[in-house]
């Protein structure tokens, strides 16, 4: 998801191809082409500008609505609901990869969130996130924890920092309640903000990650590295 | 005309034919959905794209204009090909012009909310969401992973939505 708007001006996108299976979307204003994964024109007037990620979750609908109750969720367009198909994914594993990278313990289609901190680039195998409901890591020097939800589905990565130190950041087995503790005595909600204990009402900050697919992910970050504790 | 000015045109008119056919027909075939495309035949398919829309529109003007030159002296037969080398030229004129990507993947011209009680989603559905000052939007991937874009506003800040 980005903001559409480049070099000062507001943009309308629309899909124009496809790229190794990673759409191309074209600009009302100027026509230029862009690449959906990384948000950068690569040809027409616009080309060399970037546009600006946001900040996005991919959530289980429970949990979203749990969050965020009052929000607005986006309608199905009348006469298109057949063609939303709700084995997609399962149908897409089926497709060959239109790259391949071997040699990194990952097929090429493997589902992975990938982090990108300090020019370093990590891909976390997602069944090994939502295998271990709480993995932490480093990236470029930062401290990071991939925390799998209450819903055991929805994924978030956090800066595992509070107040300038680094915080060992751990599931609460013991409570009903679904709560992460740390080495300073706070609890955490899934949003990433403490509940209790010094750091009440303050806020883990967030880390921006990507789910994609392997073959995906390595071609637009040759260098990463794989997660594999 | 003599026959040796003849040969010339007549090969001029299928030199313009298969031109403005191959206008539409090269980024067809590089933007195939499920194949590789390198650096190098990407590249070619979007330049091609590009000026696609006037040249194969000059062609079809050729295309014409040596038609109508040719059409007096030639038999049945090599009126066929006029018509065929005019009927293809135009039809790819026509066909660089179509965003037949949109013909698979239906754009959202004009989105649609419902508020989160209102949804028909099923607990486990996953939905992208994003949080822009205090207005919350949820989009289900299933949706977004057909139409793939969704030019958005959310809190006065222009967003596209892609999946």
């Amino acid at each position: 998801m980005w903001k559409r708007t480049a070099r000062g001006r507001e943009l309308h996108f629309y899909l124009a191809g496809i790229n190794n299976q990673n759409f191309l979307m074209r600009d009302r204003e100027t026509g230029s082409w862009w690449q959906q994964v990384t948000g950068h024109a690569i040809a027409g007037e616009l080309t060399g500008s970037a546009l600006e990620l946001m900040p996005t979750d991919e959530l289980t609908f429970a949990l979203w609505k749990s969050e965020a109750p009052y929000g607005l969720v986006l309608a199905p367009v009348a006469g298109r609901e057949k063609d939303y198909d709700q084995a997609w994914e399962k149908e897409v594993a089926k497709y060959p990869a239109p790259l391949t990278f071997p040699g990194q313990g990952l097929k090429d289609r493997e589902v992975i969130l990938g982090v990108e901190m300090g020019g370093q680039a990590r891909a976390f195998p997602l069944a090994k996130v939502r295998g271990q409901s709480l993995v932490e890591d480093k990236i470029g020097g930062v401290p990071v924890a991939l925390v799998t939800g209450p819903d055991g589905e929805s994924v978030r990565v956090f800066r595992s920092q509070w107040n300038g130190s680094d915080i060992e950041l751990y599931r609460d087995a013991q409570s009903p309640q679904w709560r992460l503790l740390d080495s300073q005595g706070n609890t955490w909600n899934f949003a990433g903000c403490a509940t209790s204990g010094p750091a009440a009402g303050q806020c883990l900050e967030k880390i921006k990650f990507l789910k994609d697919y392997w073959f995906d992910w390595k071609n637009y970050n040759p260098r990463t590295t794989v997660y594999s504790h | 005309m003599n026959r040796s000015e003849n040969r010339g045109l007549w090969l001029l008119l299928g030199l313009l034919a298969l031109f403005s056919l191959s206008l539409f027909l090269v980024p067809a075939f590089v933007i195939r959905p499920f194949q590789h495309q390198s650096a190098g035949a990407l590249g070619l398919a979007i330049a091609v794209k590009r000026i696609a829309p006037a040249l194969a529109l000059a062609a079809l003007v050729g295309v014409l204009a040596l038609g109508a030159r040719l059409w007096r002296s030639s038999s049945r037969g090599l009126r066929t090909g006029i018509v065929t080398a005019l009927v293809l030229s135009a039809a790819s004129a026509v066909m660089v012009r179509q965003n037949y990507l949109e013909w698979m993947f239906h754009p959202i011209t004009a989105a649609g909310f419902v508020s989160a009680s209102d949804a028909h989603l099923g607990d486990k559905e996953m939905v992208m969401a994003v949080l822009i000052g205090r207005e919350a939007r949820a989009y289900p991937i299933v949706q977004m992973a057909y139409h793939h874009i969704l030019n958005d506003t959310v809190a006065e800040e222009p967003i596209v939505v892609t999946y």
